[in-house]
Parts: C-alpha cells; structure tokens; sequence
C-alpha cells in the first residue's frame, strides 16, 4: 500500500468509527457479567463465592477470598487405574501371606469378579530418602524424591468403573456433564496470564483418558472454563493462521473485522456481550502469537531434556517415555508462563484397551506396568526437581492422581489386579502441603482404606482450600440447585497441611 | 432464682417424685411445666443446631423447629414422638443408647439434667416451637398456588395485547419508557432469527419492508409459524431440556443410531403444533397413545454401559438411570428439583424422600434400549390383507405343480431360523398352548416372544390376559424372564432363557378358549443374538389340560442348516395358453404379494423405551442402592391433589396416571413452566430466571401477573369472550401472542437513563440483542454462504469422524459437503464430544439437562470463527455466491454482502472502507470478516 493509500485507509477508518460520534471509547464495560442472582440460601448456609467477571476478560485474575497457598495447580493424572500395591503402598502382610487367599475372598466380587489368591507386587520395596519412606522398584526416581511427597494411602473413591471412576476424580461427580476442577479453579480465580489459556489439558501421546473430554470439560459453567486441549505434538485446534491465508491478509482482516464490530457496537453503548466479543478476538490473536512460542520445546537446553528423558529414544520404551516427558517439558512451562491449572495424562484408551496403553493391569500386570512405570518415572521425577530448581513448587501445588486402585489379589486365572475403589493412593506434591508425609492407611493388605479415610471429596476440598477456596462458598446455579465441585460432602484434610 | 439453679431443683424434684422406670437408663423427665423458647430453644441452639440447622443438616436432619423435628433426618425416622419420650429417636440418642450415634458428636454428652428437660416437653407435647408458617395456616409457596387469571392493570385498555398491558404497568412503576418499535429490517431478522434460527431471504425481507398493508406484521408471523424450520429451531430448545443425544455417554460412549426418529417426533409434534399437554402425555407414556417413539424421553439420558459381576456396581448404574428419568421428568415439566430428594426429603420444597421413591417406582418397569415399533393398526391391517392374497394365489397354483409332489402335506418348512419362525395350522380351538423344546445346539434354549394368532390379534398377550408358566428360568438375569415370553416385546433384553440345557417348556393360559391359526416365535427378533435357538421343538394346545394335540413342531421342517429352503417349482408348459398365462399373472402377483408382505411386516428400529412389570420400589437409605428400607408403592407428588397407586398397578398405567397427572388443567406448574420456557426463548431470560426450578430456591417472577395470565390463556384460551373457543394448549398461539406484542417488538437500543435502573433489562424496556447459539450461527453462516441444506429428518449426519471399538472415539472432521451442511439440529448428538468449531460455543453435550444454555465469549470461539477451515470454506463459498449474484462490479458485491449478513444496505462510510478493504484483499477476505462480525451474530 502506498503512503497515500494508507493515509486514505486510516482517514476512512477514523471517518467511519466517527460516523455516529462515539468510538471505541463509548463502549463502556460496565455491565458484569449477569452471574451476580443472590439466592435465598444456599445449602451450606454459607454465602456463595461469585466471581466479578468481566465478560470481555474471562480470564483476568482475580484474587482468592482466603489466604491461598499454591497459586497453580499441576495434576498429572494416570489413566486406568494406577495399582497402590506396586507403587506407593507398601504392605509387608501382602507379601508375607503371598498365595493365600484373602480372608473373606470367596464373597469378594470385584468389577470382573471373583478373586485369586493374595499377590505380593513383582516389584521390591526399598526405603528412600531420609525418611526411609518405602517405595517399589517399578518408580525409582520417584522413590528418590520421597522426601519432597505428601502421600494419602487412604483415598476412597465410590464407582469401579473407569468412565465414572475419572469423572469422580475430575469433577466430583461420577455421572458425565458436571465441570472438572480445573473449570471451577479457572472460574473462581481467572489466571495469571492473558496471552495463554488458563486451563490447559495435555493428554498422553497415546491418546485421551477414558472417558475423554469429560475429565476437562466445563459442564454446566460458562464455555470460557473449559480445559483448552493440546500437547507436545498436538497444537490447539484452530490455533494457526490459516494455510493459503498471508500474514498482512489475515492482520488486514481482524483490523476490518475489529472496524465492523465497534462501529456496530457504537450503536449499542455499554453493552458488555459486544465488548466481550470484540475482546475475546484480541485475545485470541495474542494466543496465537504466544502458545506456539510456549509449545516450541526446541529451545530447552539437553540438560532439562536429559533431566526428563525426553532426549533418549530407540525403544519402545523409550519412544514413549520421550513423548510423555516432552508433555512434562510443556506442562513446566505453562506453569512457568502463570497458567491457572495444567492436567497432564499419562496413559490413553484410545490406542490399546486394557491396560496396553493406560494403567488398567487386569491380565498382565508385570509386563504391562513394565512398561507404564518407566514411562512414568523419570519424566514425572524430572518435572517435580525442575520445578523446584526454578522455585515453582513454592507456589504450584503438584496432584499426581488415577481414578481408583488395584486389589491385593490376582484375578481368578489372570496375572493382573482388579478394579479397588476402597482404597488407593495419590500424593502431593509442593505450595502448601507437607514434605515426606504420609496420611491414612488401608488395611493390611491395602485392600480396604480404614485409617483417616480420604473421600475423593475430601481431596478436592483440600485442593480448593490450598487455592484460597472454601469448597462450601464456591458454588454455581444450575437447573434448580448451587452446584459444588464437592456436592454436599468433603472435609479439608488438616494433617496434611504445611 | 437464677435459671440454672431453677433447672437444678426441678430435676432434683422430679428425682423424687418420678418412678424410676426399671429397665430404661434413660433420665427422668422434668417435673414442671416446660417452656421451648426458654428451657429448650436455648439448648438446641448451644448443642444441636450448628449441625443440625439452616446451615448443616447432617444425616438429613434438621432440629430448629418442631415441624422438622417431625420430618426427622435419614437415618431414624421422625425425631420427637410428642408424648413418648423415652421412644422418641432425639432422646435416645442424646442418652447414648444408639450404637454409634452418641450426640452430641462435638463437646461433652448432654447432662442429666438437660436430657430431663428435653424428655419433659416431648412428653408434654413438644409444643410451642411452632414457627409462624406452621401455626398461621400455611400459604403455599407462589408456584404451588393455582393458576388465577389476573385482571388486566388499571389504566389498560382490555383490547390491548395483555403483555404489554402488564409490562408497561410495571415499567411505569420503575418510571422507566418502553422503547418504540424497531425498523422493518430488524423485526424479520428478529422474527427468523428467534423463531426459524435462519435468516430471511432478501427479497422476504424486501416484501415486509414495503407492505405498508394494517396487519403485515401478523400476517408474516402466520407465515413464519407454519415454515417447517419452526420445529427444527424449537425442536433443539427442548432436546436442550431433555438432554437428548444420540450416544450411550460415559467411557463406551457408543452411537445409538435409531434415536433420531426421536428426534425427528419432536420437531413433528411442535410443527403440527401438536396441544402440549399431548406433547407431555406421549413422552411419558406414548406406548399407551399409539406413540412408542415419544418414550425415547424416557430413556434419552446417559446410560453406563459396563456390566460387571459386581452387585454394587449394577444396582448403582441402575439407581442412576432411576434417577435421570425422575429428575428429567421432574425438571423438564415441573420445573422441580426432584433428584434433591434422592438422598433425603427435599431442603426447599415440600418433597419428602418417599416420595421421590414414589416416583422411582413409577418409572422402574422402563429400560434403555433399541426396539422395533410396533406395527400401527393400518399396517397390520394391510399385512393381514397380503397373507390372505398370499394364501388365496398360493391354492390358485397348486395347479401348476408338477402332479406327483404335493405340497401340502409333504413339503417341509423352512428350517427354524433365530429372527422368526411361524407355524401354521388349520384353526383349532384352544385354552392352552405348550412349546416343548428338546434341543438347543447344547445351550439353555432362549425365546424372546411367543405369539398365539388368532386371526389377526395376538392372544398369547399377557395384556390379553394370557398367562405363561415354564420349566423354570435360567436365575440371575433381568433380560431374561418368563414374562418377557409374553410381553409384546422382542430382543435378547426381552428375552425369556430356560434354565435346563437343551430343554424347557412354555405354556401359555389364555383367558377363553380361542380359535387359533398361527404361532410365531422366535429367539431374538431384532436379529442379533442366533445361539440358544430351539432346533428341536413341538407345538401342542389343548382346551383342558390333559388333552393335548401337536399342531406343528420341528418334525415339519427342514434340518437347519442341511437343506435350502425349496420354492415349488410351477409349471406353465404343456397347458393352454390362457392357463398358462393367468398362472404366470397369478405367481407374479404371489411374489409381489410376498414382497409387501415383508414391507408391511417390517417396522422401523428406535431407542425407546422398554417396559416391563417391576420389582417393588423401596425407599434407599440416603439413595444408597444397597441399602433398601420400606417398599414404596407408586405416587405422583403430594404438593398438588396426589394420586396414589397400589403396587399392583401395571407398569403402563402408572406412567400413564403420571402424565395424565401433570397435564391436569388445573395442574399449577405444567403451564407455567412451559410458558416460562417459551418467554425466555424469546427474550434470552424468562419471567422466572431459574426455568427448571419453580420452587422455593428458584427465584420468583419479575411479571408474576404476566406469567399467570399467559398460563391461562395457554390452557383456557379466549376465556370469556365471544370467539369461537381455540384448542388449548397450543403453543404456536401463545407465540402469536407474544410475537406481536410491542414488547416483543421494541428497538434493541440501550438508553442511558434506562439503563441506570435496570440494567439487566428484567423490565424488558428494549429487546435486548443477544449472540446466536452455536446451531443458529452454523445454520445462519451456510445460509448465508448459500449451502444450507434444507433436507428435514432422517438419520443423523456426522460432525465427527467415529472409531467404532469397544469403547467409541470420536474426532471432529474438519471438512464438510453437502451431507454435512444441513441444520445442526440434524447432526448426529454425540455425548462429551463436540464438533471442533461450533462445541465452543456452549453446546450442551446432552449429559445433564440444560435448561438455559450459559452464553460466555471465548478465546477458543474466536479462533475456531476466524481460523477453521469450515469458515474459509464458507467465505469462498459466499464469495462465490457475490460474484454469482452480483456481477464484477465491487460496489455491487459489497452491497449484496451487507444485505445478505445484515439485511440492509451498507452507507457511504461502510461501502468506502469496505471497497478499500476488498481492492487489497479480496473478496473471500471481506467474507470472513462479515461472517464473524457481531452484527451478524446477534438476534438484533
């Protein structure tokens, strides 16, 4: 374009904004987001959290109404059912009484039914760290990290079935359609940065979790919520410019959009629904400009790549661990950038059933996990000391979680555990909790959570609560009820507290 | 005397005074008069109501009035039993003598003294905690209240649309001026945008913009009403409130391919403007009205498809599907909040757990799953008709075959076969038919119905009053049961498994002795299951047992699987020419008769509803599936004149009584809530701002008058005047009333002064503009482009690549032709995942309902509208239809771009900037940019 070409352009746009006289200054954004209906009571008797959200800045952060301990969340969620008993859950009865029956096993029908005998894991356990915590071979860099975790052995969860058993875990509600964790931290508390999304899902390079989407879906909050999907070799859907489409064009074309919008907005002062939309395509330009920069991984130094196994492949094994630690590698960095809540998976359903590409270890759990464990492992372990080395973990509370546990026995005629739900382990990690800690215990064979039960409720109060949350005000209206993450139920877990 | 020493000395008195009852450990009761606000309010209020009060109520309970304490908690039933202290459940567990419920839980156990006093006013009465609701006669929350036309506010001409008559009350009372109409343009954008979710064409806008004719508005709404993309539009607003989608959810999440017949009844049912109280009666019962697709309401919610041995699991899959029918239903029409009252008696409104229960029961005869319809009466009707042309042409040739075969005695059936199987004979009376099989390819033989004709009714129903016994039942199986033999229904789910290998009998009771012809019977119908099929059987029937005759059996077939079936071979040689060729004519006719005969047999598969008698219902302890207390019987809900069923009641007629119930003309909710729905369909927020909760913890209406007085009128049209009475209950007649109201036609222009009162426009001084949901800005877009496909109903298309594995993926395809560029109400409705460009924009995903969708503005939106190749696509296509439509010239184009995204002409500054824009870019560029721009996007 020439000088006066250009000069003609911007003197038609100034004429053309300043036809009805009020520019973009007129559109004024005083009209919040219309969430602010005071119900009578709600059930907790307890004023309800009510964000001020502007809607042309859904994501502007905004402040915890408690002291919050950790400002992000990192969840690193394993698919399938990661088994306690060959992890995190030490139980010397279990390998003692190995190949006797349960007592009581006989009436024992778990999800696939009936139950073999007692099975020690295949893997040792061996202390780690100062405080001696014992850990099993199958996660030894992890193990080495002991004195950073907060163990909970008595998680309880309430279904034995994936699908349910990953929505309870990721929304606090086994049925499909209520919103994850992440959408409820990311509508109470916006995020940090306004180029990135707040809330970023990272599924497994194998694929989405079992029951997909779901696990971060906004469900019945505003769609602005939900989990923004895409990983290491996956970029955001819709992210990119065009293909065919050149720069300047597609920059020539948002400006003439822009134009159309606030001149048609001029007519409409104050009108915040217009505003919003003139403001989610400026936003949406910045996350094009930043996200691939966030996802471009070449920029790490060999060192963190070492630091994660992301540098080493030419096995199977080692294919896989690379793929996962490079979405570790992605998952610091969002972290690193202010985003509000990252959940990195680990373990898919989509390119093998059963526990082939996930955790689900019916049939064959020494050479299934044999993989699983070393894919973990080390890009996990990688992650928690390059969060600390930046001192992120000061301020970022790590989950590591699965949907529910494994049984002490073998299946009748398998090699593999079934599906537990009465107790298994997670662990956190990071701001605000407890360093080489363990909470609760299940029985003795690890069968049963029977000290300081944790209710998957009881986990995520403690999670909203380590945000600056109570998870009895943090509510929102839908068809006919103040919905919680937490439902009606869940304690905050104070010994775990730092 | 100081309270506390006063307390001291009544004990001490009623010590003395008391006879210690030997085996109660119980403290004595007071002596003395008890006062509740000053000797027991006091100590509830230190020791009880912090968990047991307005802001906890642990176990479900609640101790702050007497009215509650009635009520009681989950656990223990009601809490006092005035007059009987020592077995009131308070008192004994304050004492300690429930095992694990010592109360209170926090600080130390009530003294002696305090237990005394609290034993002393039950046994007095437990009076005086009566709240002020409960001692006035109550009045009933708004929306339990009838229906009572209101009269129109003073100052209102009674000719005056009524909305406007009570809106404009309303606003002259906040001294706030309605605004005046909107222009020509805007109200047909309006009208197809609300109402079509298409825009107009031009030249429809054209014509209304130039009919300067009295009425040409009203006129424009009949027309807009009767387009058929009326239903399409309404139809997806309750799929939305229904949560209809096409996929089972959860992790399986597998296709249900047949549902869109569902689908396709409801946009139906809304173009016919089908009377709603029939729209409501249908959905719950429609296998009563001739309307089985209808029952896909039923069963429309997500099911978990996973079995397991495991009895928790299944009860709870089973529980949970309970409820998403109770709670759909409770919600969709209602507005109530049922499913609140599945752990314990409802907190807000007056629902007690039983009662949910109650409707449990009403409901537990139905089941998920796919069926063939029935067959209507003129199908049958016509089917009988081909069998008997069959029959007749069939004797005509007998002539034709070949002398020495004699097909009528010889030839063999065809050998059995596991979809259908008839056997003929010739009509005998009969009270008892027995099938008797002695052979299953080694398996427990499985029949899935047993039909007995006679003519061409089926007698073997037990709806007949027929009645089946068996050997016995293979255990443990709810698909498989005797009385499925008999049911109606086919499938291995309606399946009937004998509990000996290789061997069972049914036999079959009819009410009357019977002429019978005909016996059809097969092992699963609907064709998918071919094991466990009868190989060896007889059918013998009897008028008194005892007397028994085989009428048919296996003996008559051919083997399985050794011989193909063998037509008779007809010969036309050797005979005169008009012999032969009226024999042709006839086997020409014969297999065309046979032909319609399949047609007419065959009857479309769909996901409806499947019924059988239940179990008794029980009461579950805190919606515990494992933990039954007392049978529960069905009920519709108490708040209005309930209707209560004995358990015998069938399966039928209990949905049946529950949908009469609720669409009873006096029924305070149905109508309001309908009318509610259908208002904020129209002003993006209803009357009552909280659409499925019209009870205590919804909110209460801005209009409350305007809501009643268009509740009536929707179920008492015209009431008091002269005008031939119009049907009740038509929805398309209330949207006439509110569509040409001024209120509906207000400008959208905010104003100032206006806005400083009610910024949220919940006094509608203007039509506030609003963005398109995410159907109406795909279907708006192909329109515009010129893409749109118009095909109406039929099975869905696909917005998703589907991996069809044990458990289903999905993935959003990114291009699209014809096939895919029809309504989206039309795309096949998949559970949790979502079409990769228009999901973001808050599309429900069908696995909760969705009363009212959530409208927020999004990054992700904004990238999907601006970047995906299906809006590149769209921007050449409509760039394509400018330069089709309009020639080379760039004015022209740019005048015909404005038109068709906004309906009006561009000004001066418009087109200069827009032709500056084009000149550089070009003309898909210009495209992209109107197809994301808001003037385009928002219901103006």
């Amino acid at each position: 374009m020439s000088a006066l070409q250009l000069r003609a352009a911007l003197l038609d746009r100034r004429r053309f904004l300043g036809e009805s006289g009020m520019g973009l200054g007129a559109i004024a954004l005083t009209h919040l987001l219309s969430r602010q209906r005071l119900l009578g009571a709600s059930v907790s008797g307890k004023e309800p959290i009510r964000p001020l959200i502007s809607p042309g800045e859904p994501y502007a952060p905004r402040v915890a109404p408690l002291p919050a301990r950790a400002k992000n969340v990192l969840v690193i969620f394993c698919s399938g059912a990661c088994s306690h008993l060959d992890t995190f859950d030490y139980k010397p009865e279990l390998i003692r009484r190995h190949g006797q029956p349960i007592p009581g096993g006989e009436k024992l029908i778990t999800f696939q039914g009936e139950q073999g005998a007692l099975n020690r894991s295949p893997w040792e356990f061996r202390p780690r760290g100062q405080t001696g915590k014992m850990i099993s071979d199958l996660l030894p860099h992890l193990g080495a990290l002991a004195d950073e975790l907060c163990f909970i052995h008595s998680m309880k969860g309430k279904t034995n079935t994936h699908g349910p058993g990953e929505n309870f875990m990721s929304t606090g509600s086994a049925l499909d359609g209520f919103p994850s964790l992440g959408s409820w931290l990311t509508y109470a508390l916006g995020s940090e940065d306004q180029s990135l999304p707040a809330y970023v899902a990272i599924p497994d390079p194998r694929g989405k979790p079992q029951n997909s989407v779901n696990n971060w879906a906004p469900g019945f909050l505003p769609a602005a919520y939900q989990g923004t999907e895409f990983n290491a070799t996956t970029p955001i859907r819709n992210l990119a410019r065009p293909s065919g489409i050149p720069e300047n064009r597609d920059q020539a074309t948002r400006g003439f959009l822009r134009d159309l919008n606030e001149r048609h907005a001029s007519l409409y002062p104050g009108d915040s629904q217009l505003a919003a939309r003139i403001s989610s395509y400026e936003l949406a330009a910045r996350m094009q400009l930043t996200v691939p920069g966030v996802a471009d991984l070449s920029s790490e130094p060999e060192h963190i790549l070492r630091l994660y196994g992301a540098d080493e492949g030419g096995s199977k094994v080692k294919d896989l661990r690379a793929a996962y630690a490079r979405n570790c590698i992605l998952g610091r960095r969002l972290v690193e950038k202010g985003v509000r809540f990252v959940q990195v998976f680990n373990g898919a359903y989509q390119t093998g059933g059963e526990g082939v590409s996930n955790w689900d270890g019916h049939k064959d759990i020494l050479n299934q996990y044999g993989v699983h464990g070393p894919v973990l492992d080390k890009p996990t372990a990688g992650l928690l000391i390059d969060l600390k080395q930046r001192g992120l973990l000061d301020e970022t509370l790590v989950v590591w979680c699965t949907e529910f546990g494994r049984m002490p026995t073998f299946q009748k005629g398998s090699l593999g555990r079934d599906h537990n739900p009465e107790g298994f382990t997670c662990w956190l990690a990071g701001a605000g909790v407890k360093h080489g800690f363990s909470h609760g215990a299940t029985d003795e064979f690890g069968h049963r959570a029977v000290q300081d039960v944790v209710t998957v409720h009881d986990f995520h109060a403690t999670l909203l609560h380590l945000l600056g949350l109570d998870h009895e005000r943090l509510t929102y209206y839908h068809n006919g009820i103040e919905r919680r993450l937490t439902d009606v139920h869940g304690e905050v877990i104070r010994p775990i507290l730092a | 005397m100081d309270f506390l020493f006063w307390r001291q000395w009544v004990v001490t008195l009623a010590l003395s005074l008391t006879l210690v009852g030997a085996e109660s450990p119980l403290p004595l009761a007071t002596g003395g008069v008890v006062d509740f606000a000053r000797d027991i309010l006091p100590l509830l209020q230190s020791r009880c109501i912090e968990c047991h009060g307005p802001a906890k109520q642990k176990s479900g309970l609640r101790l702050d009035d007497r009215m509650r304490m009635l009520q009681g908690g989950d656990d223990l039933g009601p809490s006092i039993r005035p007059g009987d202290s020592a077995g009131s459940p308070l008192i004994r567990v304050v004492s300690g003598l429930v095992p694990d419920k010592k109360m209170p839980e926090k600080g130390p156990a009530l003294s002696v003294a305090e237990i005394g006093l609290l034993r002393a006013w039950i046994d007095q009465g437990a009076k005086g905690s009566e709240s002020a609701k409960e001692t006035a006669a109550p009045v009933p929350h708004w929306s339990f209240q009838p229906v009572r036309r209101p009269m129109i506010p003073v100052g209102y001409s009674k000719t005056i649309n009524p909305i406007d008559a009570f809106v404009r009350a309303e606003l002259k009372r906040k001294g706030i001026k309605p605004s005046s109409e909107a222009d020509r343009t805007t109200l047909i954008r309006r009208l197809y945008s609300v109402m079509l979710g298409v825009p107009p064409t031009l030249e429809e806008v054209e014509a209304f913009r130039v009919d300067r004719r009295p009425l040409a508005f009203e006129r424009l709404v009949d027309r807009v009403l009767e387009d058929p993309a009326y239903g399409e539009r309404w139809g997806r607003h309750w799929l939305d409130v229904i949560r209809f989608a096409e996929s089972n959810g959860f992790e399986t999440n597998r296709e249900r391919t047949t549902a869109w017949r569902f689908r396709d009844y409801i946009i139906q049912s809304l173009n016919e403007d089908k009377p709603y109280d029939q729209f409501v009666r249908e959905q719950i019962a429609g296998d009563a009205l001739g309307v089985d697709v209808a029952t896909g309401f039923l069963v429309g919610g997500p099911w978990d498809i996973v079995g397991s041995p495991d009895p928790a699991l299944t009860a709870q899959q089973r529980a949970d599907q309970l409820d998403d029918m109770v709670n759909t239903t409770g919600t969709a029409f209602l507005g109530l909040t049922l499913g609140c009252a599945r752990c314990h008696t409802h907190k807000f409104d007056p629902i007690t757990h039983r009662e949910y229960y109650a409707m449990t029961a009403i409901f537990g005869g139905v089941r998920q799953g796919e069926r063939a319809l029935p067959r209507s009466a003129e199908q049958e009707a016509a089917l009988q008709m081909e069998i008997e042309q069959i029959l007749v042409l069939e004797k005509r040739l007998e002539k034709y075959l070949p002398k020495p075969v004699k097909v009528t005695n010889t030839a063999l059936l065809p050998p059995v076969n596991a979809r259908l199987n008839e056997d003929s004979f010739p009509t005998i009376s009969a009270r008892f038919v027995r099938f008797t099989i002695s052979s299953a390819g080694g398996g427990q033989p499985c029949l899935d119905e047993l039909e007995v004709w006679s003519g061409s009714s089926n007698v073997a129903l037990a709806s007949h009053g027929t009645k089946a016994t068996a050997n016995g039942t293979l255990a443990g199986y709810e698909i498989h049961q005797l009385a499925h033999i008999n049911d109606g229904r086919f499938g291995n789910t309606r399946s009937w498994i004998s509990s000996v290998s290789d061997q069972g009998w049914i036999q079959l009771e009819l009410p009357q002795i019977e002429s019978i012809q005909r016996i059809t019977w097969g092992r699963d119908r609907e064709g998918l299951f071919t094991d466990r099929l009868a190989t060896n059987y007889r059918i013998e029937v009897a008028e008194s047992v005892g007397q028994w005759k085989t009428v048919s059996g296996s003996d008559l077939r051919q083997p399985i699987g050794v011989v193909k079936p063998k037509k008779p071979e007809y010969r036309f040689e050797g005979i005169s020419e008009t012999e032969s060729r009226e024999g042709k004519k006839w086997l020409s006719d014969l297999e065309e008769a046979r032909k319609r005969r399949e047609e007419f047999a065959r009857t479309p598969m769909v996901h409806a509803g499947i019924f059988s008698q239940p179990k008794p219902a029980h009461r579950l302890h805190r919606g515990d599936p494992l933990q039954l207390r007392e049978a529960v019987t069905p009920a519709t809900l108490d708040l209005f004149q309930p209707v209560r069923m004995e358990e015998s009641v069938p399966e039928q007629r209990r949905r049946l009584t529950l949908a009469h119930w609720i669409t009873r003309s006096d029924h305070p909710l149905t109508a309001r809530v309908i009318v509610n729905r259908i208002w904020q369909q129209h002003f993006g927020v209803g009357l009552v701002d909280t659409p499925s909760d019209f009870g205590r913890n919804g909110t209460r209406p801005t209009h409350p008058e305007l809501l009643d007085c268009l509740a009536d009128e929707l179920v008492h049209p015209n009431r008091g005047s002269k005008e031939p009475m119009p049907l009740p209950w038509t929805l398309k007649r209330l949207h006439r009333l509110i569509l040409c109201s001024a209120t509906w036609k207000q400008s959208g222009t905010p104003r100032t002064e206006a806005l400083r009162i009610d910024a949220g426009n919940r006094l509608l001084w203007r039509f506030q503009p609003r963005r398109l949901e995410a159907e109406g800005i795909r279907d708006t877009i192909l329109a515009v482009s010129g893409s749109l496909n118009r095909t109406a109903g039929g099975p869905s298309f696909y917005l998703l690549d589907v991996d069809r594995e044990n458990v289903y993926h999905y993935r959003p395809k990114e291009d699209f032709g014809p096939a895919e560029s029809r309504r989206m109400v039309y795309a096949f409705k998949v559970r949790m995942e979502q079409d990769g460009v228009f999901g973001a924009f808050d599309c429900p995903d069908g696995s909760l309902v969705t009363p009212r969708r959530t409208a927020s503005t999004t990054p992700l939106q904004a990238l999907n509208l601006f970047n995906s190749r299906f809006i590149l696509k769209q921007s050449d296509l409509f760039a394509e239809r400018l330069k089709r439509e309009s020639g080379a010239s760039i004015r022209a184009q740019i005048q015909r771009g404005w038109e068709l995204t906004y309906g009006r002409r561009p000004d001066r500054f418009e087109t200069d900037r827009a032709e500056v824009f084009l000149r550089k870019e070009g003309l898909p560029a210009l495209c992209r940019a109107l197809l994301n721009s808001n003037e385009f996007l928002f219901i103006p």
